[in-house]
């Protein structure tokens, strides 16, 4: 709901959308903000005009995204767009002075509204962000924003803010000049009424387009048209390695702004319009769109029903220190929680705490964080020998070495010290949370909480549950996971739970195509190109060949021979080529540049190799993990497609470009998916391509994974 | 009257200064022996009424130490600290504080305790260079900023008062503490044999009491590199020979003297904390308390006779508790010095010092093996502000060991004090 107020002469325009968390510019809002400017030029006496929110903590949250994604012709987009380029025009021709008052976000749209007035006011509010992230939608900003913003702060600050979509805080837009002023956000409105007559009594004179003049090489490229070019050149090459190509939509906000930096209004829109236009029909928009709802819905996940059962997080212990312990210890202090962190010896201690320190100096040096506050975090990681401090700890997360045995002994006594609320995790990642369950008074206090390496870095957790975990502790484990600000998926205990499961099936069959073709450089090439940010024998070099494979036999010995593990992978285990740790894996990883090491290719049976063509690689790759995929959803491991999708795509940098594994198959059929599937069944005489229940039925009913929401 | 129950205490290892520790402020000590003992004891902090820590070299980037030190140990904001300084008892009068308010019933339950970093105690310019650097701060041109500079002294640059030294000295008599020491020594007619023989009991008692003390230690990894974990005092030496002790040169007199740094503490980096609480809180917290602190005293004496400290504040507070002598089953009397734990022992034992003062019935000899049988400060080393904590956990860890009912705990102070504090066990 949009309304517009008189007072004292000054016009309020307010936005209060009643069936929504946040403000957003849809359709209907659009019409009614159009009247409601309109109407502006028949009032007289009115001395200036303020656009605010009646909402806390945001101003305008940016376009409906849902209209976005409904957009499939391009003239539908033209004529979209165009009703939010004419507002803002009129909005921007107004004669009297025009407020935009920003008291938390303002994206997209809503920046776009603040940069057609001619002040933005912002507060020193926390929530205060500003910013155009339509490039994070495959899509770019549509209502002048590519026109206005480069005069406003600049073709340098502006190209940052449009090409990498992320916004910038209030004290950040102050010094780039997005913003004119901030001002507390207690008593705002004194403040704001302060700074307005100002503007209207003393008659300040205020030039609309004129970007603060910046210092050094940067200001000199600014300021003399023929080297804007450099600053062009640089901007696509940060852009590229950024992307490496596969989004399309910064390159053409780049090529829009190179244009329309230097036409008048009408015809600079024309161009935003067009460029606008041609993204949002793409698929890799619709792609990215779908990714942001699952983010949405998933950065929030919760149990159904209304009743919050979680437990309120203050102190957390964690078992097994070494670089995965004190990694995590090092997420849950930098979030305020107090960590008791354990191992059996004071190298392992130190080594954990070696872990922690690196990653929060790390945060120091980007500035992310004060050194006293790295300090202070820090100081909130005790470690210790014995189990002192776990009686009054609110969870424990053990990383102890994988083995069944072990973790069990572990639980046994972990049930004896911890108290009678003490939620007991596990970060195993492929073990069973079941069994490891079965030795402590009260299993419904047990969960597997899974964090993916490196801990600070990787956004997915699994959250594992057996039969008898409670709804109130999946719910506490939901709650940490939001608090630590990872995604969570809810996966069912079963081996090698969501994410690994697919994974392994996918690296089992890379290994047989190795010892096909003898060229893992090129099939890691095909798997990049496919948009993974890296092909299968990198990423085992990353992790170890070790753990993966690991991990791959407690697979096999569960689903048997698709995970079974082919010899080149065992040679390289003899010969202590894990990866990164060891020096070489796959490749020889040398502090600059890395190649394949031929000792490997040496270790195949050259007898064997032939080549297979690169669609065939791709295919065999991804639509195995597509039907293991079906296989968790039909076993019920998770409970829709989304879940796969999320965990894909935070858990193993799946390209979100493609919307998620799932997504992807939907897109390319399932029909497709399964014919391929039994075509290299008959051609490999191998049933690990057998096309699961699931997936035909799928086929059969001529449905998708989505349109059936995995209920099976 | 309710009893005042020590819960628990832990300590950081003591550590020779500019050694393990170097890397650690006085705060980050406090914290540590704070949180570990928060952790140990599985306290809630938000229950604490105060904290009150003991510290001698307050640094200047942490004012009230004790605030920072709660903050960072995880003591909620709400609970307020101050920190507290009576010279190397601090780490007792925390404890007297907290004993002081329990009383009163201003509240029920303290954590205290006693930092410091000797390692970290900074060097000090003259006055005169100290306006130098204001006037070059102050200086905008180039050619003021130069004039400024030429005013240096090299000499005055390189030979900052060093900051340990100036507040191991007494401002009133002039005499650092070895050389009150050396006054003692004269005026006893004690030794370098003597003090010698004491120095190398020390290092005996404590090596042999290791794993004794252990369990009043929490080991500490040092950040920021967090290396070599440090689990035990390094100050005590296995290797110690009288004949070592002997070749050492007197410090404080070097023709006439007999104080070395072999029969004097070492100068060392530690932290220790104590919960203390009312009898009936500790016990509705479900714990059962190490001890209690019956009666504590404080005594002045001449500031360059400040050894002698104990020799007074020990007959004063059996007066206050109502005991004599022969109810102490164990003594703990910091050894600053050998000479002034031996100058005490002798005033104590000596039936005209009793008479003099009014003590009578109040004091006795002690036998050696009632006295610092775990070792003392010549051995473990004496981070001033701490040292007094330190005293109160390792007799009350001791008293548990022995299956002992009374401890008493007393150290001289710099200025001319001692203090005294009774310790029970049922």
């Amino acid at each position: 709901m949009i309304t517009f107020r008189e007072d004292n002469h000054i016009g309020y325009v307010e936005f209060d959308d009643p069936d929504a968390k946040v403000n957003v510019l849809g359709a209907n809002a659009l019409a009614r903000l159009t009247q409601i400017v309109s109407d502006l030029g028949t009032i007289s006496n009115l001395k200036a005009v303020v656009f605010q929110s009646r909402k806390p903590g945001v101003f305008i949250a940016g376009a409906d995204i849902r209209e976005i994604q409904s957009i499939n012709e391009l003239e539908d987009a033209r004529t979209k767009v165009r009703v939010g380029q004419d507002l803002f025009d009129a909005i921007e021709d107004l004669k009297i002075p025009t407020v935009a008052f920003i008291d938390g976000v303002a994206l997209g749209g809503g920046c776009e509204l603040a940069l057609a007035c001619l002040y933005r006011v912002a507060t020193f509010n926390d929530k205060v962000k500003i910013g155009l992230p339509e490039v994070n939608l495959g899509v770019m900003p549509g209502f002048g924003g590519t026109y206005r913003l480069p005069r406003i702060i600049g073709l340098t600050e502006s190209l940052k803010l449009i090409l990498a979509g992320k916004p910038v805080d209030g004290r950040k837009a102050l010094r780039i000049g997005l913003v004119d002023k901030l001002i507390p956000s207690a008593g705002a409105e004194a403040h704001l009424l302060e700074y307005i007559h100002r503007i209207v009594e003393k008659n300040v004179k205020k030039k609309r387009y004129r970007p603060p003049r910046s210092k050094g090489m940067i200001g000199v490229l600014e300021r003399f048209r023929p080297l804007h070019g450099l600053i062009f050149k640089q901007s696509r090459q940060n852009v590229m390695a950024l992307t490496k190509g596969r989004y399309p939509a910064p390159l053409k906000a780049l090529e829009t702004i190179q244009q329309n930096f230097y036409v008048k209004r009408p015809r600079a829109l024309e161009l935003e319009r067009e460029a606008f236009a041609e993204l949002a029909i793409t698929d890799i928009s619709k792609n990215l769109i779908h990714v942001f709802f699952l983010m949405e819905k998933y950065k929030k996940l919760k149990l159904p029903g209304g009743e919050d059962l979680s437990a309120d997080i203050r102190h957390m212990s964690v078992l097994g220190a070494g670089v995965m312990g004190g990694g995590i210890a090092q997420l849950l202090a930098s979030r305020g929680i107090w960590v008791r962190l354990k191992d059996i010896n004071f190298e392992a201690l130190a080594q954990g705490l070696r872990a922690a320190v690196k990653i929060f100096s790390e945060a120091v040096k980007k500035r992310r964080i004060t050194k006293a506050e790295a300090e202070r975090r820090m100081g909130q990681i005790t470690p210790t020998l014995d189990y002192s401090g776990f009686g009054h700890t609110d969870m424990v997360i053990e990383a102890v070495v994988e083995n069944m045995d072990i973790k069990k002994s572990v639980f046994q006594e972990l049930d004896g010290v911890v108290g009678p609320h003490t939620i007991l995790a596990t970060n195993t990642s492929a073990l069973s949370v079941t069994e490891m369950a079965s030795v402590v008074k009260d299993p419904s206090r047990v969960v597997g909480f899974h964090f993916f390496n490196p801990v600070h870095r990787m956004p997915l957790v699994e959250i594992i549950t057996t039969d008898r975990t409670s709804a109130a502790t999946t719910a506490t484990a939901l709650g940490l996971a939001k608090r630590l600000g990872k995604t969570p998926v809810v996966v069912k205990d079963s081996s090698g739970f969501l994410v690994n499961r697919i994974l392994l099936v996918y690296m089992a069959e890379a290994g047989r195509i190795l010892e096909e073709t003898g060229d893992p450089e090129h099939i890691d090439q095909v798997i990049t190109d496919f948009g993974m940010p890296m092909g299968p024998f990198l990423l085992s070099d990353e992790v170890g060949l070790d753990v993966g494979l690991k991990v791959m036999r407690i697979l096999q010995d569960s689903f048997g021979d698709r995970y079974r593990p082919v010899k080149i992978f065992d040679k390289l285990l003899e010969h202590k080529k894990l990866g990164k740790k060891t020096g070489t894996g796959f490749y020889r990883h040398n502090r600059r540049a890395r190649s394949i090491d031929p000792v490997v290719i040496g270790m195949l049976d050259r007898s064997q190799v032939h080549s297979v063509a690169d669609p065939v690689i791709q295919k065999r790759l991804i639509y195995l993990m597509i039907n293991e995929a079906a296989r968790c959803l039909e076993e019920g491991v998770v409970d829709e497609p989304h879940a796969v999708d999320v965990g894909m795509i935070f858990g193993t940098g799946f390209p979100p470009f493609r919307g998620g594994l799932l997504y992807y198959a939907d897109k390319i059929g399932i029909g497709e998916v399964v014919d391929e599937l039994i075509r290299f069944q008959d051609q490999y005489h191998s049933d690990r391509f057998a096309p699961c229940e699931y997936l035909k039925r799928l086929k059969e009913q001529q449905s998708t994974f989505y349109s059936t929401g995995g209920v099976s | 009257m309710s009893r005042i129950a020590v819960i628990d205490g832990i300590r950081t290892p003591f550590v020779k200064y500019q050694t393990d520790f170097r890397s650690l402020s006085a705060q980050e000590l406090g914290r540590i022996a704070c949180r570990e003992l928060i952790e140990r004891t599985g306290l809630d902090p938000a229950l604490l009424d105060e904290v009150i820590i003991g510290c001698v070299a307050q640094p200047a980037e942490a004012a009230n130490l004790a605030r920072v030190v709660a903050l960072l140990a995880g003591v909620p904001e709400r609970v307020p600290a101050f920190t507290v300084h009576r010279n190397c008892a601090s780490g007792i009068e925390a404890a007297v504080q907290a004993v002081l308010k329990i009383r009163q019933d201003e509240g029920a339950l303290y954590l205290t305790g006693g930092t410091e970093s000797m390692s970290n105690i900074p060097l000090y310019y003259s006055a005169k260079t100290q306006q130098i650097f204001a006037e070059l701060a102050r200086a905008k041109t180039l050619p003021a900023r130069l004039r400024a500079f030429a005013k240096f002294r090299m000499g005055e640059l390189l030979k900052p008062t060093v900051g340990l030294m100036q507040g191991l000295t007494d401002p009133v008599c002039g005499l650092n503490m070895g050389q009150t020491a050396e006054v003692l020594a004269k005026e006893f007619g004690i030794t370098r044999q003597e003090q010698d023989d004491f120095a190398l009991q020390s290092h005996q008692r404590a090596v042999a009491a290791r794993d004794r003390l252990r369990e009043e230690i929490v080991p500490v990894i040092p950040g920021p590199k967090y290396g070599k974990a440090v689990e035990n005092d390094n100050g005590p030496r296995e290797q110690q020979t009288i004949e070592a002790l002997a070749k050492l040169r007197p410090v404080f007199d070097r023709h006439a003297g007999s104080v070395t740094a072999g029969n004097a503490s070492q100068i060392t980096d530690g932290a220790c904390s104590l919960l203390i609480a009312k009898e009936e809180k500790a016990r509705e917290l479900g714990y059962v308390p190490l001890g209690y602190i019956r009666e504590f005293a404080f005594a002045g004496v001449e500031p360059h006779r400040m050894g002698i400290g104990p020799a007074h504040a020990i007959p004063q507070v059996l007066r206050k508790a109502g005991m004599n002598m022969s109810d102490v089953q164990a003594f703990e009397i910091n050894e600053a010095f050998a000479v002034q734990v031996l100058a005490c022992l002798r005033l104590l034992a000596s039936d005209a010092f009793a008479k003099r003062f009014g003590y009578e019935g109040f004091t006795g000899e002690i036998s050696p093996d009632k006295i610092n049988v775990n070792g003392g400060a010549i051995a473990l080393g004496h981070p001033v502000g701490t040292t007094g904590a330190r005293l109160i956990l390792t007799m009350l860890k001791h008293m548990q060991r022995e299956g002992l009912s009374t401890g008493l705990v007393s150290l001289c102070i710099g200025g001319g004090q001692g203090a005294a504090v009774i310790l029970e066990r049922e």
